[in-house]
C-alpha cells in the first residue's frame, strides 16, 4: 500500500529542481510586467533591517461598524422619495410645502408621544426589553425631591426649571444654608442661558427636534429652531442673574463668565463690556468664553467700521496679555464680526484666518463662509465679484471631509453655490458640489430650508450655463428626492429646453410640473404653452403637445378644490393652435368656445388659422359658425373671414344668407 | 514653419492671445543685435503679425529684404525676440513691411520710429539679426527696444481686452540648452516639423544668397557668411533628425510647455512674465478648465498666504491641559446639541435609520468581531474559564476518587462556554459541599483520603 505513495513522494524529490524552474520561467514573465521602479522600492525593502517588526494595533470597531459599511454601498436613491416618507405612500411629499408639512407632523407625533410618556411614567412602567433599553423608558421630568435642600436645586437645575431654581435658591439663602461654589455656577449658567424665564418646552434644547404643533405654523424655517428661540427675550436690568451675582461673597471668573455670556446671548452688549470692566478691576483674568462673547458684541457697541476691528483688535491681544489661548470659536466670532466691518473685512479676515492658521487652529467651513462672506460684500458694492477667494478656498477645501464644529457651518455650501452662481462658473459650482458629496459632507448642508437653497443654485447655474442633456441628467438626479424645483426654477428648466432646442420634452416637464403641485402657477404654464406653440414641430411632437395641451386644460379646468389658474388670452389661443396644429379640431372648437365663458376676445390671426382648417376639412358648418362666434365677439375681423368663407366653401343657400348679413353688417358697423 | 507652429500654439492655447518666440544667438555671435521691426500698418495689423510672417514667407522672390529676414529667422537660433499678436480676424490683411534696417546705427532710430508709431497702436514684429556686432551701441538699442516693447504692450492690451501680449526675452546665458528646447517645439507639430524640414532640407541657393547678402552688410562679411551658413545647415540637420526620431517626445514637451498668466497685465512688462517652453517646474495656463489645480495653485498665492495678525504668540500647552479637566457646562452641553441639530440630516436609506436607532440602544448591535454579547464576561480573561485546578486547592482530597472525580469536572467546566466563571465556581462549590456533607460515608468507605 505504502509503496506507490512512496514512489510518488520519491518521484516528486527527484523532479522538484525541474518543477522549480518550471514554476521561475512561469513567473518571471509576470514578473517583466512591472516597472523596473517598482523593482527598486522592494530592492530597498529588502535591504531596511529586519529587527523593527510593527505590530499592529488592534483594530476596534464601533458599533456601527457594520452598518455604516453596508449603508455606504447603498446612499441615496435618487429614483425614491426621501426615505422618511417611504412607510406611507399618502405621505409622499411632491412639494416643498408638503415636505416641510409631512416631515413636521411626523417629528410633532414622535414629540407628542414623547411628551405623554414622559409626564404620564405610571402608566408606562412595563420594561418588555431585555437586555433593558434606558430610551424606550419614560424620562424623569417632573420634580421629585420637595425639601429644601441643596440636592433640589441640583436637580431643578438639571431639570432646567428656572424659575423653580431661583425659588430654590433664594429658600437656602435664608435657611441659611451654604452653597457649593459648583451648584451656583451651574445656577447661573441656567439663568443666563434662558435668560431667567424657563425654556418653551420642558426639556428644553435636551430633547432633539422638540417641537409643538402650535408652533409649527409659526416657523416656516423648517428645524432653526435654535436660532429664533432663545434671542427674542431680551437681558432685563436686575434680573435673577444679576441679583444673585451681587450676592455672592465672592465673584470669581466663571461667574462673570455665565454673566457675560448671557448679556451678549441676549443683547445687553454694552452692559456686557461694563461687566467685563468690572472684571478688570477685580484684578481677576478673563477665560475664552468671555472674550469670545465680547468679540461677537463688538460690532454692536461702536458705530465705524474701524472703532469696531479696533475693539476687536484690543480684545485679542488682552487676551494674548492675559495668557489666554483663543479657539475655533473665538476666530470664528472675529470673523462673523468683521463682516460688519465693512472695507476691512477683506484684508483683516484674511489675516485672522492666517492667524489661526499660525496657532495650529484648522478653520471650520464657518470661518470661510464668513470670509467669503467678507469678499463677496466688499466685491458688490464695486461691481464685480470675482472667483478668486473661493477658487483659492475651494483648492484648500478639496477632497477633505468636515465634521460640525460651528452652527455656522452649514451656512458654507449656499454661500459658495451662490458666489458660482453670481458669476456663472460652472466649472466651479461643480467643485462645490463635489465637495458636498464627498464623504459625510452632505450632512453639513444644515436643514432642508439651506438645503433647498443649495440644490436651486446649483440647478439654475446648470441651466444656464450647461447643455441640456446634462441639465436633464441632473435634473432626474435631484428632483424629486433632493431638491423640488419651485416655478422660477422650473421656468428656467423651459429656458434651457428652449436655448439648446429640445422643445420635444416639454410634455415630459409639463407632467413632472403637475407633480410638483406647480400646474396652477399660470406664469409657468403660459410660459410652457408659448414655448409649444411657438414653432411648428414635426406631426408626432405636435401630437404630443395637442395631448398635453389638452391635459393642461383639462387640470386646470377640473381642479375645483384647487385655486385654479386664471386664463390669459394667450395662453387659450395657444391651446386652440396647438390642437389646430394636430388636427383636433373638435378639441379646438371646444376651447374657442372656452374664450366666451372666460371674457376673453381671441386673436384674428388665430381665427384665420381656424378657418384655413375648417377649409382643409372641408366643414363649412363649422365655418359658419365661427365667422358666426367672431361676430358675437364684435371682431373686426368678422367681415374679412364671412368674405373668405363665402368664396372657399360649397354653402347652402341658409348659410350663404347668414355670412352675406354677417359681412354687411360687419362693414357697416366697421 | 513659424506660422504652423504659431497656429497650432494658438489653437493649443486659446486664450494666450499671442506668443513670444525666442531663439538663441548662437555661441559665437555675441549678444548684441540688431532689431528691426517689420511695422504693419493698416487698421487690421494688430492682430495678423502671424500673418505678416507668413506674407514675408510668400513674398520671398519679390523682395530681397524680406528673402533676407526670413532667411536669418527661420535658420538662425537667434535671439529674436519675435512678438507675434496672433489674432485670424483677417487673415488677408495686406502687410506692408517697412523698409527694413540692418546696420547696427539704424537701431536706436528704429526704435524711436517704433516709439512713434505705437500711439496708433499697430503690429509689432521683432525680429532679429545675428550680425556680429559687439558694439554697445546695438545692445542699448536692444534694451531700449525691449522697453518700447513693454510699452507697446501696454498700449495694445489697454485697447485689446481679451488679447494679451507677453513679452519674452531669452536668456542669453542658456545657449545651448535654449535651441534645443527650440527645436522641439517645432517638432511638436508634424506639420511644422514637414514644413520646416521641407525649407531646410536643401541649402536653397536663394537662402545661401540672402544669407550672404545679410552677411555683407556686416563688417567683417566673410566670417558672418560662413557662421550663418553653418547655421543652416546645423539647423537643417538638427530638424531633419527630429523629423525622423523624435516625435516620441512630443507628449513630453506638450505637457511641459507653460503659458505664463499674469495676474495683472499692466504689470507684465516685466520680462518675468514669459511664456516659456521649458521643462521644469510646474507651469501655469490660462485655460482653467484644462489645468485647474496648477491653475488654482497659482492662485493660492495671492490672497492665502502673507500676514497674520501677530497679535497671538505660538501655543502653550498649559491653559488647554486645564480646560479639559473641567467638566462641560449647560453651555457647553448646549453647543453641543446646536451642532448636532444643525449637522442633523434625515436618513438617506434604511441603514442608517438603523445606525441611529443602534446609538439610541434600541437595535440590537451587528456583531463586528467574535466577542459579541460578551458584556458582564468582557473582563474576566479567558484563564479563569480553563485553569479551575486552583479551586480544588481547599475542600477536596488530594488524591483519591473524589479528586479524580473533580478533575473530571473541571476538565468538562473548562470546556464549556456557556457558563460563567462565577457559575463556574458556584458549580464547584456545589460539589466541595456535597463531599463535605458525605465525608462520613466515604472515610467509611476509605475512599476519602486527605
Amino acid at each position: 500500500m505504502a509503496a506507490p505513495g512512496r514512489h510518488v513522494g520519491h518521484y516528486i524529490q527527484r523532479n522538484s529542481r525541474l518543477l522549480l524552474n518550471n514554476f521561475e520561467q512561469l513567473w518571471s514573465p509576470r514578473n517583466f510586467g512591472w516597472t523596473s521602479a517598482l523593482r527598486q522600492q522592494a530592492a530597498e525593502a529588502n535591504k531596511e533591517p529586519p529587527d523593527t517588526i510593527v505590530i499592529p494595533r488592534k483594530k476596534t470597531w464601533s458599533k456601527e461598524a457594520v452598518l455604516e459599511a453596508l449603508s455606504s454601498t447603498v446612499g441615496r436613491d435618487p429614483t425614491a422619495y426621501p426615505y422618511n416618507f417611504q412607510d406611507d405612500p399618502f405621505l409622499s411629499p411632491r412639494t416643498m410645502n408638503e415636505f416641510k408639512m409631512y416631515s413636521l407632523s411626523q417629528e410633532s407625533g414622535k414629540s407628542a408621544a414623547k411628551f405623554f410618556i414622559n409626564n404620564n411614567p405610571k402608566y408606562f412602567t412595563r420594561d418588555f426589553a431585555e437586555p433593558h433599553i434606558p430610551c424606550l423608558m419614560p424620562e424623569t421630568v417632573s420634580l421629585l425631591l420637595e425639601d429644601v435642600s441643596e440636592e433640589a436645586l441640583k436637580e431643578r437645575i438639571n431639570l432646567r426649571k428656572v424659575t423653580a431654581a431661583v425659588e430654590m435658591y433664594d429658600q437656602l439663602l435664608q435657611s441659611g444654608t451654604t452653597i457649593s461654589m459648583e451648584t451656583t455656577y451651574d445656577l447661573l449658567d441656567l439663568i443666563c442661558l434662558y435668560c431667567d424665564r424657563d425654556p418653551v418646552e420642558e426639556g428644553g434644547a435636551q430633547t432633539e427636534e422638540m417641537e409643538e404643533p402650535g408652533e409649527e405654523v409659526r416657523r416656516g424655517r423648517g428645524k432653526v429652531r435654535w436660532a429664533s428661540d432663545f434671542v427674542k427675550f431680551s437681558w432685563k436690568e436686575n434680573n435673577n442673574a444679576e441679583r444673585i451675582f451681587n450676592l455672592l461673597p465672592e465673584r470669581d471668573t466663571r461667574c462673570y463668565s455665565a454673566l457675560i455670556r448671557g448679556m451678549v446671548k441676549h443683547g445687553a452688549h454694552a452692559k456686557a463690556f461694563s461687566m467685563y470692566t468690572d472684571l478688570l478691576n477685580n484684578r481677576l483674568t478673563a477665560d475664552v468664553h468671555i472674550f469670545n462673547a465680547l468679540v461677537t458684541a463688538a460690532p454692536d457697541v461702536r458705530d465705524k467700521y474701524n472703532e469696531r476691528w479696533d475693539l476687536i483688535a484690543e480684545l485679542l491681544s488682552q487676551m494674548n496679555q492675559q495668557k489666554v489661548q483663543p479657539n475655533l470659536s473665538t476666530f470664528n466670532s472675529v470673523l462673523k464680526a468683521l463682516r460688519r466691518c465693512g472695507s476691512l473685512a477683506k484684508t483683516q479676515a484674511i489675516h485672522t484666518l492666517n492667524e489661526m492658521k499660525a496657532m495650529g487652529i484648522a478653520p471650520s467651513l464657518a470661518s470661510y463662509d464668513h470670509i467669503l462672506n467678507a469678499f463677496s460684500k466688499a466685491a458688490s458694492s464695486s461691481g464685480a465679484v470675482n472667483t478668486d477667494i473661493l477658487q483659492e478656498v475651494m483648492s484648500e477645501l478639496e477632497g477633505k471631509s468636515f465634521t460640525c464644529q460651528d452652527p455656522d457651518d452649514v451656512l458654507f455650501f449656499s454661500t459658495a453655490m451662490r458666489i458660482c452662481l453670481n458669476n456663472k462658473d460652472l466649472e466651479l459650482g461643480y467643485r462645490v458640489y463635489n465637495l458636498v458629496e464627498h464623504g459625510e459632507n452632505w450632512r453639513l448642508l444644515g436643514a432642508f430650508y439651506h438645503q433647498g437653497i443649495f440644490y436651486r443654485r446649483f440647478f439654475n447655474l446648470l441651466c444656464m450655463m450647461e447643455h441640456i442633456d446634462v441639465v436633464l441628467t441632473w435634473y432626474r438626479k435631484l428632483v424629486p428626492s433632493l431638491y423640488y424645483p419651485n416655478h422660477q426654477g422650473l421656468k428656467d428648466l423651459l429656458q434651457a429646453l428652449d436655448t439648446d432646442g429640445r422643445l420635444d420634452l416639454l410634455p415630459t416637464i409639463w407632467k413632472d410640473i403637475r407633480a410638483l403641485g406647480h400646474d396652477n402657477k399660470s406664469e409657468l404654464v403660459e410660459e410652457l404653452l408659448m414655448l409649444m406653440a411657438r414653432d411648428k414641430h414635426s406631426a408626432e411632437v405636435q401630437e404630443a403637445f395637442a395631448a398635453c395641451a389638452l391635459d393642461i386644460k383639462s387640470v386646470s379646468e377640473g381642479d375645483m378644490r384647487k385655486n385654479t389658474m386664471e386664463w390669459s388670452t394667450s395662453s387659450l389661443s395657444n391651446i386652440t393652435s396647438l390642437l389646430l396644429r394636430a388636427d383636433k379640431t373638435q378639441a379646438a372648437w371646444e376651447t374657442l368656445k372656452l374664450f366666451k365663458s372666460k371674457n376673453r376676445v381671441p386673436e384674428e390671426p388665430l381665427l384665420e388659422d381656424f378657418l384655413s382648417v375648417c377649409c382643409s376639412d372641408g366643414s363649412p358648418q363649422r365655418a359658419v359658425m365661427l365667422v358666426q362666434l367672431s361676430a358675437a365677439f364684435c371682431l373686426s375681423a368678422t367681415p374679412k373671414l364671412a368674405k373668405r368663407t363665402l368664396a372657399e366653401f360649397n354653402l347652402t343657400e341658409k348659410q350663404r344668407a347668414v355670412l352675406s348679413e354677417l359681412e354687411c353688417t360687419g362693414e357697416s358697423s366697421g | 514653419m513659424y506660422r504652423f507652429l504659431f497656429r497650432t500654439v494658438y489653437t493649443a492655447r486659446k486664450s494666450s492671445a499671442c506668443v513670444y518666440e525666442a531663439c538663441v544667438l548662437p555661441a559665437k555671435c555675441d549678444k548684441a543685435a540688431v532689431f528691426r521691426f517689420a511695422n504693419g500698418g493698416g487698421l487690421k495689423a494688430l492682430s495678423t503679425s502671424s500673418v505678416s510672417l507668413c506674407e514675408k514667407k510668400d513674398n520671398v522672390a519679390s523682395s530681397t529684404e524680406d528673402e533676407k529676414t526670413v532667411a536669418e529667422k527661420e535658420v538662425d537660433p537667434t535671439e529674436t525676440p519675435t512678438l507675434v499678436t496672433q489674432k485670424a480676424e483677417d487673415d488677408s490683411t495686406v502687410m506692408k513691411m517697412e523698409e527694413q534696417r540692418e546696420e547696427e546705427p539704424m537701431v536706436l532710430k528704429t526704435g524711436d520710429e517704433s516709439t512713434t508709431q505705437q500711439e496708433d497702436v499697430k503690429i509689432e514684429q521683432v525680429e532679429a539679426t545675428p550680425p556680429e556686432v559687439n558694439t554697445v551701441e546695438a545692445k542699448s538699442g536692444k534694451d531700449s527696444l525691449l522697453d518700447i516693447l513693454g510699452g507697446m504692450k501696454v498700449d495694445v492690451t489697454s485697447k485689446r481686452k481679451l488679447r494679451s501680449l507677453k513679452p519674452r526675452q531669452s536668456h542669453d546665458s542658456t545657449h545651448q540648452s535654449k535651441p534645443a528646447a527650440m527645436e522641439s517645439t517645432i517638432s511638436m507639430f508634424q506639420k511644422a516639423t514637414e514644413e520646416a524640414s521641407s525649407q531646410s532640407e536643401t541649402l536653397d541657393p536663394q537662402l545661401v544668397a540672402a544669407a550672404s547678402a545679410a552677411a555683407s552688410t556686416l563688417p567683417d562679411s566673410i566670417q558672418a557668411e560662413s557662421d550663418l551658413l553653418r547655421q543652416l545647415r546645423q539647423h537643417k540637420a538638427v530638424s531633419e533628425a527630429q523629423k525622423k526620431g523624435d516625435m516620441n517626445n512630443l507628449g513630453d514637451i506638450i505637457a511641459h510647455m507653460k503659458v505664463g498668466k499674469n495676474p495683472d497685465r499692466r504689470l507684465s512688462t516685466r520680462p518675468a512674465n514669459q511664456i516659456q517652453f521649458d521643462d521644469d517646474g510646474p507651469g501655469y495656463t490660462h485655460d482653467r478648465g484644462i489645468n485647474t489645480e496648477l491653475y488654482s495653485a497659482r492662485r493660492k498665492k495671492i490672497y492665502m498666504s502673507g500676514k497674520r495678525l501677530n497679535i497671538f504668540s505660538s501655543t502653550t500647552d498649559e491653559d488647554g491641559v486645564e480646560s479639559t479637566v473641567a467638566r462641560p457646562t449647560l453651555w457647553d452641553v448646549e453647543l453641543a446639541n446646536e451642532l448636532s441639530l444643525s449637522s442633523k440630516q434625515t436618513h438617506r436609506n434604511g441603514l442608517e435609520e438603523m445606525i441611529e436607532w443602534t446609538k439610541e440602544g434600541r437595535m440590537w448591535q451587528y456583531p463586528v468581531n467574535n466577542e459579541v454579547g460578551l458584556e458582564e464576561e468582557a473582563s474576566v480573561p479567558f484563564h479563569e474559564h480553563i485553569f479551575l485546578e486552583k479551586h480544588l486547592q481547599e475542600g477536596f482530597p488530594r488524591q483519591g476518587p473524589v479528586r479524580h472525580f473533580m478533575e473530571l469536572v473541571l476538565a468538562g467546566l473548562s470546556k464549556n462556554p456557556y457558563l460563567t466563571v462565577q457559575q463556574k465556581r458556584e458549580h464547584i462549590s456545589w460539589f466541595r459541599d456535597y463531599f463535605h456533607q458525605k465525608e462520613d460515608v466515604l472515610k467509611e468507605a476509605d475512599v476519602y483520603l486527605n
